[in-house]
């Protein structure tokens, strides 16, 4: 596979809630090793179009394909996909029966066979990536919240992930634990990762972003890099969502 | 006739109250029903004394004769539990699940069973097993009251599971694991604490109820009281005997039942 071509592709997608379209017609590319951030008004399909891509949420028509994967062939195992795409949630969703450590070592030695002194081991290394060693045999609910996140994202990363998807990461937390989060998403940006973040923090955007997408009522608008879109937005719901924001 | 002694109070929905129906399971954070509890005990306790010592002919007498009946409740009420566990378990998983076929099967059993009273349901089962099978009484009582019980424990099941928060089920998803496997090492762990309580009153509900199968010729504790009663017609002196007897049991249980939701909630601090 060439570097160029996408490791996601969205083509044509909509998605229906009943009678709401959540998106309408949303095409987007995405290279390995990318990283993109969403950004939109509340109600805009944000987190629907990120939660396509690892087919949390199903599509009503378009094609979606990740890594090679067509998400809509009956032959493709959709387990196997998500092993692959990384998931992070604004609320964390650690799993509060069990232990740091367990929450990062289920899924490898559960899904991969992984034996429990390497996922330890590889657990230990993640927690000390993303700097909370020492909480590793501690339960969730005695962590903070950015301490939470920051297990989530060493969770996901446990399966060896070539994509992330980040669902609005830092909105639930107290500032000043927001940028502990970031730290870790930066650092991860820079080795490489293909990332999709839904986010408003524009330090981040700034600093990451090989492009920025502005949703709005379901539609892409606009996809420009950092530089253009805070700059000079093109699109005039653009220019006033930013004025509201800034 | 179940559902948990809770009294939900949230902004869309009516107030809920709802009274429960096994033992009335004494939280030490009510005052009135904790000395209720102590009251009834004691009364029970020193009734029995009382009878047994100041009348032993024929109260000793019952006492001696009763508890082949108490085992064989026993019997009946923890292999019930266990086979209603069993098919709550597999009735809650098929209301919620996806499949509307299963869902219907489970959903119409739940209904079915709810809409009839459990005595009609002992005599129709009992009859309609030993139409197909022979089996031994004791057995057939045991069916009955699992399949009764088994439709309430699927709504306490069910209950339980969803009152997991959907995001555990989306980060479990969107990590690998299928469905099944999602239930398994994710909901189904978080859900038997919200879970056990419920399953406490039920046993305790159940333990009562098993009363009714006396009716099938099971020889259990009010058979035995029965019995004797048949051949002494001392039927006031028995039945007193029976009843405190229950009473006790009961206590007890319920006892042990809100000691276990303390150490519960204890635990889900941490
Ligand atoms: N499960 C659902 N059922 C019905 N409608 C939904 C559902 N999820 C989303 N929607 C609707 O789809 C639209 C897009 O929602 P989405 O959550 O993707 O927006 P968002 O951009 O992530 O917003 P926010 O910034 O508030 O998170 C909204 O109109 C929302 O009400
Ligand atoms: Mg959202």
């Amino acid at each position: 596979m060439s570097n160029d071509s996408p490791i996601i592709r969205i083509s044509d997608v909509s998605k229906y809630f009943d009678d709401v379209a959540a998106l309408s017609h949303v095409s987007l590319d995405i290279a390995p090793g990318e990283k993109v951030v969403i950004i939109g008004p509340s109600g805009s399909g944000k987190s629907t179009l990120l939660r396509t891509i690892n087919r949390l949420e199903d599509i009503s028509s378009g094609k979606i394909v990740v890594d090679g994967f067509d998400l809509d062939d009956k032959s493709v195992d959709i387990n196997k996909v998500r092993m692959e795409v990384g998931m992070v949630f604004q609320s964390f969703n650690l799993f509060p029966h069990k232990t740091v450590l367990e929450n990062i070592t289920l899924a490898p030695i559960k899904l991969k066979g992984m034996d429990k002194a390497d996922a330890d081991a590889m657990a230990s290394r993640l927690l000390d990536k993303v700097g909370i060693l020492e909480k590793a045999d501690v339960y969730p609910a005695k962590l903070s919240g950015g301490q939470q996140q920051r297990v989530a994202i060493a969770r996901a990363l446990a399966m060896s992930p070539k994509i992330m998807l980040f669902d609005e990461p830092t909105s639930a937390l107290d500032p000043e634990m927001i940028g502990e989060v970031l730290d870790v998403m930066v650092k991860l940006a820079r080795e490489g990762m293909t990332m999709v973040c839904v986010t408003h923090e524009m330090g981040f955007a700034r600093e990451v972003a090989d492009r920025i997408v502005f949703m709005d009522g379901g539609q892409i608008l606009e996809i420009a890099t950092p530089e253009q879109f805070y700059n000079n937005p093109q699109h005039p719901r653009t220019q006033k969502f930013l004025e509201q924001i800034l | 006739m179940k559902h948990q002694g809770k009294c939900v109070v949230e902004e869309t929905q009516p107030i809920v109250i709802d009274v429960g129906d096994g033992a009335a399971i004494p939280k030490p954070s009510d005052k009135g029903l904790v000395s209720a509890w102590w009251l009834s005990f004691i009364g029970a306790l020193v009734t029995l004394g009382c009878l047994l010592y100041f009348k032993p002919n024929p109260y000793w007498r019952i006492f001696k004769f009763i508890p082949d009946g108490i085992l064989v409740t026993f019997q009946v009420t923890v292999s019930a539990i266990a086979l209603a566990l069993v098919i709550g378990l597999i009735t809650g998983l098929g209301r919620i699940s996806r499949n509307k076929y299963i869902n219907l099967v489970a959903s119409t059993y739940v209904e079915v069973v709810r809409g009839v009273p459990l005595l009609v349901q002992l005599f129709y089962i009992y009859y309609a097993l030993g139409r197909v099978v022979h089996v031994p009484d004791l057995l057939a009582a045991v069916i009955s009251m699992s399949v009764c019980y088994g439709a309430y424990m699927g709504e306490v099941f069910r209950a339980g599971i969803t009152a997991i928060a959907v995001g555990q089920t989306e980060a479990a998803r969107s990590l690998g694991f299928t469905r099944s496997q999602t239930m398994y090492y994710v909901i189904l762990p978080q859900a038997w604490r919200t879970i056990l309580p419920p399953v406490g009153n039920e046993f305790i509900a159940l333990l009562k109820d098993t009363s009714l199968v006396s009716i099938l010729g099971v020889a259990d504790l009010l058979r035995r009281g029965r019995e004797f009663a048949s051949e002494s017609f001392l039927y006031f002196e028995t039945f007193t005997m029976v009843a405190v007897v229950y009473l006790i049991i009961t206590l007890i249980l319920s006892k042990l039942v809100s000691f276990m939701e303390e150490r519960l909630s204890h635990h889900v601090k941490r």
